[in-house]
């Protein structure tokens, strides 16, 4: 199983026509993407590098100019899920009917899928909280629902749209972490979107960066740091060293293209 | 604990304001401030409402203004919410009904209320009808806007989830519509109360308008005023009825004071 090949990305490209001086606008100009089973594999890119608009491609929320993506079918259920950015919890919903709507969209009947959601609410650590509303919650238990209904739909490669931008330093952490604990035990393909270096770096077995106007890859970083990682691992120098090149990888392209 | 003390409080300074006008109302009419045969007090009131409840003669109109409310109220959530959605939903119902719809609505309805009434009678049909015209327009306006407001990122995920067409208008667009449709409801109460009564002034056997305006012609301002209050009472019982349905609905929705 491993090495086999969960998401294969040939050539795509992604062209806009801007509504007000009817000039085309390249989102993505031309992207090749691998992506292994079980691998976690983060997209890290300035805001406008078309890495949102890659994972909604992928995801088949918007269609591509261009290009081939092909997903490997694990035979049960969707491919793939998304993990949205703000939490996207329907505010009329429970916890619990939140996270089993995936299933519901499957045509898994009401029941079942909240049978079926329950351990995954367990899993992200949200137990006692199903029958509250997503007003009751904070912004990181919002982020564990949604996470939860992402699983539950059982797909092999979970998207995740910068789930934790919106959280504080503290809570983001603390979900980077739990992220790492989840994703060990429920053995997914990721594909996480960000903008945050240490962020990358700290949750990626390869950190793919990527360049705005138009989006492009400038470098494919292979995160060679041991795993169970706590967050302590964060002060260390090999951390240090990668956030470092990538940091430095990203300020020379601004320069050298004069947008910084 | 603390919301229950407050809902009493509540309860307790509204009656306390009803308390103070009908004591001023009363002690003014003792002290000659006003021509009681006017403006009435309320223990006259009062001595109205036990003789025509007690004799039954009241009966028949509030029954009557109660019918042609319901008609007219009902028949309008039946063709607005519905008519609404489709505005809402399809670009094309939206640019043919829309402009007919700012057409009527934009016309006083007063002003064709005689032309209904010369159409359909002084019986039951006018007065549905001109509930109908006065209330019909709100639940509309409400549902459509609803229809608009729904999260573009709802329905981005039910997509991407690949709920139907179907689950999507049912798990995304109606929860959200919903409360802007109670919003339009409460809102034409108050004028579908209006459309009964000036109906019924303008032409009718019985209901409430019809007591009002008889009473009205002959001097008996107690039973003027007991309409009147009448209809205070059936307006704030039907928004609290309204106000009950919401909060029942909206267990999602923080309360917002």
């Amino acid at each position: 199983m491993a090495g086999e090949l969960a998401l294969s990305a040939r050539g795509v490209r992604m062209e806009y026509r801007d509504r007000a001086s009817d000039a085309r606008l390249v989102a993505i100009e031309k992207m090749d993407l691998d992506v292994r089973d079980g691998e976690f594999v983060s997209l890290l890119g300035p805001s406008g590098c078309g890495k949102s608009t890659f994972l909604k491609i992928v995801n088949g929320l918007i269609k591509a100019t261009a290009g081939e993506i092909r997903l490997r079918t694990n035979g049960k259920g969707r491919e793939d899920a998304m993990v949205f950015q703000d939490a996207a919890l329907f505010p009329w919903y429970s916890v619990m009917d939140n996270v089993a709507y995936g299933l519901v969209c499957a045509g898994v009947p009401r029941a079942e899928a909240r049978k079926r959601a329950a351990p995954l609410i367990e899993l992200v650590g949200l137990s006692g909280f199903e029958t509250k509303y997503p007003y009751q919650l904070s912004g990181g238990m919002q982020q564990r629902a949604n996470l939860a209904r992402a699983l539950a739909v059982d797909a092999a490669i979970l998207l995740m749209d910068e789930p934790f931008a919106s959280l504080d330093a503290q809570t983001r952490e603390i979900m980077q972490a739990e992220l790492l604990r989840i994703w060990n035990a429920a053995r997914k393909t990721v594909i996480f979107v960000t903008h945050q270096i240490e962020e990358a770096v700290y949750l990626s077995d390869r950190v793919v960066v990527m360049s705005a106007r138009p989006g492009r890859i400038l470098d494919d970083i292979t995160i060679d740091l041991p795993r169970p990682r706590g967050l302590e691992i964060k002060r260390g120098a090999e951390f240090g060293a990668y956030a470092e090149r990538i940091w430095k990888l990203l300020t020379t392209t601004r320069m050298s293209q004069g947008t910084a | 604990m603390i919301a229950r003390i407050r809902a009493n409080e509540r309860l307790f300074y509204g009656i306390l304001g009803f308390v103070v006008v009908l004591a001023v109302w009363e002690l003014a009419g003792d002290l000659g401030l006003y021509r009681k045969s006017l403006l009435s007090t309320p223990s006259l009131v009062w001595t109205a409402a036990v003789q025509d409840f007690g004799s039954g003669t009241i009966w028949p109109d509030l029954r009557t203004s109660g019918i042609e409310f319901a008609l007219g109220f009902i028949s309008a959530l039946i063709v607005g919410i519905p008519l609404g959605f489709a505005i809402g939903l399809f670009a094309r119902v939206d640019d043919t009904v829309s402009p007919l719809l700012y057409g009527i609505y934009s016309t006083p309805k007063a002003a064709i209320a005689p032309l209904i009434i010369l159409v359909f009678g002084i019986g039951l049909e006018s007065k549905v009808i001109l509930v109908f015209l006065l209330t019909f327009f709100s639940i509309i306006v409400s549902t459509v806007s609803g229809v608009r407001a729904v999260n573009e990122r709802h329905l981005d995920l039910a997509q991407s989830f690949g709920a139907s067409r179907m689950l999507r208008l049912r798990s995304v667009v109606l929860p959200s519509t919903f409360p802007f449709i109670l919003t339009g409801i409460r809102i034409a109460t108050g004028r579908a109360l209006v459309g009964v009564i000036v109906a019924e002034e303008l032409a009718a056997n019985e209901g409430i308008g019809h007591y009002i305006e008889l009473y009205g012609a002959f001097l008996q301002t107690s039973r003027v005023m007991l309409g009147v209050v009448l209809l205070g009472v059936f307006g704030v019982a039907l928004g609290e009825i309204v106000k009950r349905v919401e909060k029942r609905y909206e267990v999602w929705r923080p309360e917002i004071h």
